[in-house]
């Protein structure tokens, strides 16, 4: 989840609170958290991933100021294009899309100017896919001639790029600097390379990697901004440049819009004003916060979350969400606005009244008996995670079946999935020689097989050892089991890698061939490090079945 | 107490009593060997004496011997070390290592260390000849084996103290305290008394002489009634008891059990599902769209390739691939973007137990119905005192025509206060892709504090409708761990799972306060 960090004396005054008390509380409206506070900076953490727009001081200012004041106006009084941006063809497989803007009016002062780079960064990152669905460029606007163009350039284009001391091509710029080994790897599939130019031909930036030194370097002081936004999917490209732009209309610029002419033809004027426009039924609000809607002021809690055009009908609402957001994508998401807005810990709980019956699975109900019987016979209960790794299982138990591997594990320590509990048994046997024996052992749980050569699946196996125990002594605790549960049980000699040659023997219970059990192969003990007479036995819980 | 304690002296008191009495005093060893008695025995008359003061310890003197260590007993077997072996050798005119070390009679390694101490003792000196004996008598080496593997194999007891100052350094060179199973000589330390007689002790034994005293109960006895003409030796009853160890369920699966209890008796049905999950499951069926930042490689486990679980019908992949692309039947307008059905069909270790309500909603479940699952979940995660590789999540799920938002809260409330054992407890908007409303509860806890026990929400209508279900369904997943680990009293998630026996014998078994209102806490 994005975080961000905010100077207070940026914060406070945007967010029109005097101070930080009550903001840890406040913060639960936008689904944020506060992370950190002190004199200086306050840290928040933003929960909802579907919400670029709170990932800004600006934003989670906004949410606050509407919460206590309702809903505000947003880009409402745009002014026509003055200026347009030509996309040139040969973009369409790189990066296609580019939405543009321009704020005037507002001095950029320092905490203005780290608040553009915060959401540059946590925008683009992670909203934009690491700059791939969107990458943020802002600029002077003063040293841009219009029309500007976007276009693609040879690799060996030279600019000036923003914090280098000298010119370099396009391809030296992804070799050299780090910006551009970090995002070489956008571009890694072409042979030309997207630019931007002003009209004067000056190369104003190198998407999604560099702005140029000469063009595209903002700093405190400047009070006319051109913001651009490029990247692979429109809907981002797009969100992200009215998010902007609402955000610098909120520190008092003018946003001017622009004109985006596509080769095709197809001309847009961004920022883009969303309005997902919702209608929710009555009734279905009713039913959702189990409040009579008619009860509620639902105007007044639209507002507080910055709807916009509420119309409260009959028997419906319809209402648009502001243009920063594009989370509206079913009338669901409306009522849930009314509920956060509402106050969740102002709904008073209520229990369903349904009567039901509450059940056990069977396979936990048949679980829970033998473990009963177990710990009769004087056997303790072992639990070990289900991710294991090759050697314990193949290795060093020299378990016949291969388990089945994880394709992305973290560590080879967790590399594989259990097929067989009997490792878990032999490894708590390796950790325990200080343990007084005997030691009498025994684990139920999940473990995950394969079926036929592809299909796997999960069953529940049961897992006996005895520490300085032979042959016998697991043998004698299968057979009170089976005996107790009126299960006929008999052995049939199979040899088995794990167990010394003509001391293991296949388990059939009322005639069918379930599990196994034998005295542990030296040899595996060894690989184990241990040092006493290990025997065992696995089967599916579900053989023990009546 | 006197008159009680002189009545009552154990046989084993009573016969060493009887051989200090003879001779006053004397040494462990003298007394042991004296009174007949196996060393068990004799250190627990001893010791009881000791706490009677019957008897009292007038001197006492560790002493320090060798003995030998796994790879001395292979030189004894061997009869010769690889210092002596390789100075025979020399003496017979081999004069390089690589030669020797064709003798298979040691390892390379050994050679090579044997030479190593030979040039650094100067017993051994290198020449442009190759190796010469420098002291033929062999040194340090020779007085080794003479005053020590000798005597040792014999049976003799050797004192470290009484060894020569450089063979002494010798031993403890090749006694390292750690791998023992590399140590030519293992050291003993141990310490000897002088113990004598008290007044008391003479008073009790004079108080016991002629009298049988009966010890343990036998069947003989009883049989003979000889228990009429003899009094009974009292026992010492406020002695700790001897720990046994019993067979008992593990300390968290008591746990696991007690949530399951708890949430039969609310009335939930117990969900069961599969370790490994199709993504379709896991997510898509859950409305996260494909391209979801939880869905990236490193959030999930994948099973190797060639591996499948079963898939989804197609009727209802098709259902939910419509839903995610445009919003099928659902009213919404879906995530707008290009469903790939075989990123549906991968394999991966379930990541969440809301999985399991998933495909119980997509099974004909009951409506009205509760349904609840303790699930193993698997993340990408570093194991640390925090995270497990896998962990278990209780999830549920509530259908019902008249469920709502405030039906999940009282329910939620009722967790915080049933099973967390919370004082105060408030709910926070929260985001999850597949509910909305969403929220979060958050309990203070008497010894935690404030946390975040789980995650809630009414399921999207995006997630029902695919499945045929119209009526809300509220849903919550509530995590285990920390509630577990404060219920068992301990602080590293790990100790859950621990391999180590004799840790968990430690662990405290009480099952009826592993959950549930502040008077457990």
């Amino acid at each position: 989840m994005p975080k961000i960090e905010i100077p207070l004396k940026d914060f406070l005054p945007l967010a029109e609170m005097d101070n930080t008390e009550n903001l840890e509380k406040l913060l639960e409206s936008l689904k944020a958290e506060l992370d950190g506070l002190n004199e200086e900076t306050v840290k928040i953490e933003l929960n909802d991933t579907n919400r670029p727009d709170l990932w800004t001081a600006e934003g989670v200012a906004r949410g606050l100021r509407c919460w206590k004041n309702g809903a505000e106006s947003h880009l409402d009084s745009m002014a026509d294009p003055a200026v347009h941006i030509d996309v040139h063809s040969g973009l369409k497989e790189m990066r296609p899309f580019i939405a543009a803007f321009t704020a005037d009016g507002w001095t950029v002062d320092e905490d203005g100017l780290a608040s553009l780079i915060t959401a540059q960064e946590k925008i683009a990152s992670s909203f934009g896919k690491e700059r791939k669905t969107a990458a943020i460029g802002f600029y002077p606007l003063d040293g841009i001639s219009f029309p500007v163009s976007y276009g693609t350039s040879s690799p060996e284009t030279r600019f000036r790029p923003l914090g280098e001391e000298t010119e370099m091509t396009l391809s030296e710029v992804l070799e050299k600097t780090e910006a551009g080994l970090k995002y070489a790897g956008l571009l890694s599939d072409f042979k030309e390379y997207p630019v931007l130019r002003d009209s004067s031909g000056a190369v104003l930036s190198f998407p999604p990697v560099l702005n140029s030194h000469a063009t595209g370097r903002v700093v405190s002081g400047d009070s006319r901004l051109f913001c651009e936004v490029t990247g692979t999917d429109w809907h981002t490209v797009n969100l992200t440049a009215t998010i902007l732009a609402c955000n610098l209309e909120d520190r008092g610029a003018v946003i001017c819009p622009v004109e985006i002419r596509y080769p095709d033809g197809e001309v847009t004027v961004t920022p883009v004003l969303y309005r997902d426009t919702l209608t929710a039924g009555f009734k279905e609000i009713t039913g959702v916060i189990g409040t009579d809607a008619d009860e509620l002021d639902i105007e007044a809690l639209l507002s507080k979350m910055d709807y916009r055009e509420i119309e409260v009908g009959e028997d419906s609402v319809t209402a648009v969400m502001p243009p920063y957001r594009r989370d509206g994508i079913h009338p669901r998401d409306l009522m849930e606005d009314i509920v956060i807005a509402m106050g969740l810990n102002n709904m008073e709980p209520i229990l369903p009244s349904e009567y039901t019956v509450g059940s056990a699975s069977s396979v936990e109900i048949l679980a829970c008996s033998v473990k009963s019987l177990l710990v009769g016979a004087g056997c303790e209960e072992i639990m070990r995670p289900i991710l294991t790794s090759f050697d314990k299982i193949s290795i060093r138990t020299r378990t016949p079946e291969p388990p089945i591997r994880i394709s992305n594990p973290m560590t080879a320590e967790y590399g594989v999935v259990s097929n067989t509990l009997l490792p878990a048994l032999l490894e708590v046997e390796s950790s325990s020689g200080h343990a007084a024996f005997p030691h009498r052992l025994f684990t139920v749980g999940e473990v995950l097989c394969r079926i036929d050569s592809s299909l796997c699946h999960t069953q529940m196996n049961l897992a006996v050892s005895t520490g300085d125990g032979d042959f016998g002594a697991v043998h004698s605790i299968l057979g009170i089991i089976c005996h107790l549960r009126g299960l006929d049980l008999s052995l049939k000699p199979l040899d088995d890698s794990r167990f010394i040659p003509g001391r293991s023997a296949a388990i059939l219970i009322n005639g069918e061939e379930v599990g196994i059990l034998g005295e542990f192969h030296p040899g595996v003990l060894e690989s184990w490090g241990i040092a006493v007479p290990v025997a065992g036995f696995e089967l599916p819980l579900e053989s023990l079945r009546v | 107490m006197s008159e009680i304690v002189s009545k009552d002296l154990h046989p084993l008191e009573k016969t060493l009593l009887n051989w200090l009495s003879e001779h006053g005093s004397g040494s462990d060893m003298e007394a042991l060997k004296g009174t007949g008695m196996d060393e068990g025995s004799y250190r627990r008359a001893f010791q009881w004496l000791l706490s009677r003061e019957m008897a009292s310890v007038i001197s006492s003197e560790k002493t320090v011997t060798v003995e030998f260590g796994p790879v001395g007993a292979v030189y004894i077997e061997k009869g010769t070390t690889p210092e002596l072996a390789l100075l025979e050798a020399v003496g017979n005119g081999i004069s390089s290592l690589p030669e020797i070390q064709k003798n298979e009679l040691f390892e390379k390694a050994q050679w090579g260390s044997a030479m190593g101490a030979l040039l650094k003792a100067r017993i051994l000196k290198k020449s442009s000849e190759g190796l010469l004996l420098n002291d033929p008598s062999g040194g340090v080496f020779s007085a080794l084996w003479s005053s020590v593997y000798s005597p040792v194999s014999q049976g003799e007891t050797i004192y470290l103290s009484e060894l020569d100052e450089k063979v002494a350094a010798e031993v403890l060179n090749r006694a390292p305290k750690r791998g023992k199973s590399r140590a030519e000589f293992v050291i003993n330390e141990t310490t000897s008394s002088v113990i004598g007689i008290t007044p008391l002790g003479r008073e009790a034994l004079e108080g016991a002489k002629g009298k049988t005293t009966i010890g343990i109960l036998t069947r003989e006895i009883l049989a003979s009634g000889e228990w009429k003409n003899g009094s009974f030796r009292r026992y010492q009853v406020d002695i700790p008891p001897s720990r046994i160890h019993i067979g008992r369920f593990h300390p968290y699966a008591m746990f696991l059990d007690s949530v399951r209890d708890k949430l039969q008796a609310m009335g939930f049905q117990e969900m069961k599902g599969s370790l490994a999950e199709s993504e379709f499951w896991n997510n898509d069926a859950l409305f996260m769209p494909q391209f979801h930042p939880a869905r990236d490689i490193h959030d999930a486990y994948y099973l190797e390739d060639g591996v499948e679980v079963a898939p989804p019908s197609r009727k209802l992949g098709d259902k939910v691939r419509e839903t995610h692309e445009n919003g099928g039947n659902t009213g919404g307008r879906g995530w707008e973007y290009t469903f790939e059905w075989d990123r549906s069909l991968k394999a991966i270790m379930r990541s969440q137990g809301t999985a399991l309500s998933a495909r119980t909603l997509g099974s004909n479940p009951d409506i009205p119905g509760k349904y609840f699952g303790i699930a193993k979940c698997f993340r990408y995660d570093q194991v640390d005192a925090t995270h497990l590789p896998d962990f278990f999540q209780v999830e549920g799920i509530v259908l019902g025509e008249e469920i709502n938002m405030r039906h999940l809260l009282g329910l939620l409330k009722l967790f915080a206060t049933e099973i967390a054992g919370a004082t105060e407890y408030k709910f926070v908007p929260a985001y999850f892709p597949f509910t909305e409303p969403s929220v979060e509860l958050h309990v203070k806890h008497p010894v935690l504090g404030w946390f975040e026990m789980g995650g809630a929400g009414l399921f999207r209508r995006e997630v029902c409708e695919p499945m045929g279900i119209d009526v809300p369904v509220i849903a919550w997943g509530l995590g285990l761990d920390r509630m577990a680990l404060l219920a068992l009293g301990l602080s590293d998630i790990r100790d859950l799972l621990n391999p180590d026996l004799a840790r968990l014998r430690e662990m405290k078994s009480t099952p009826e306060k592993l959950l549930g209102g502040a008077d457990n806490a």
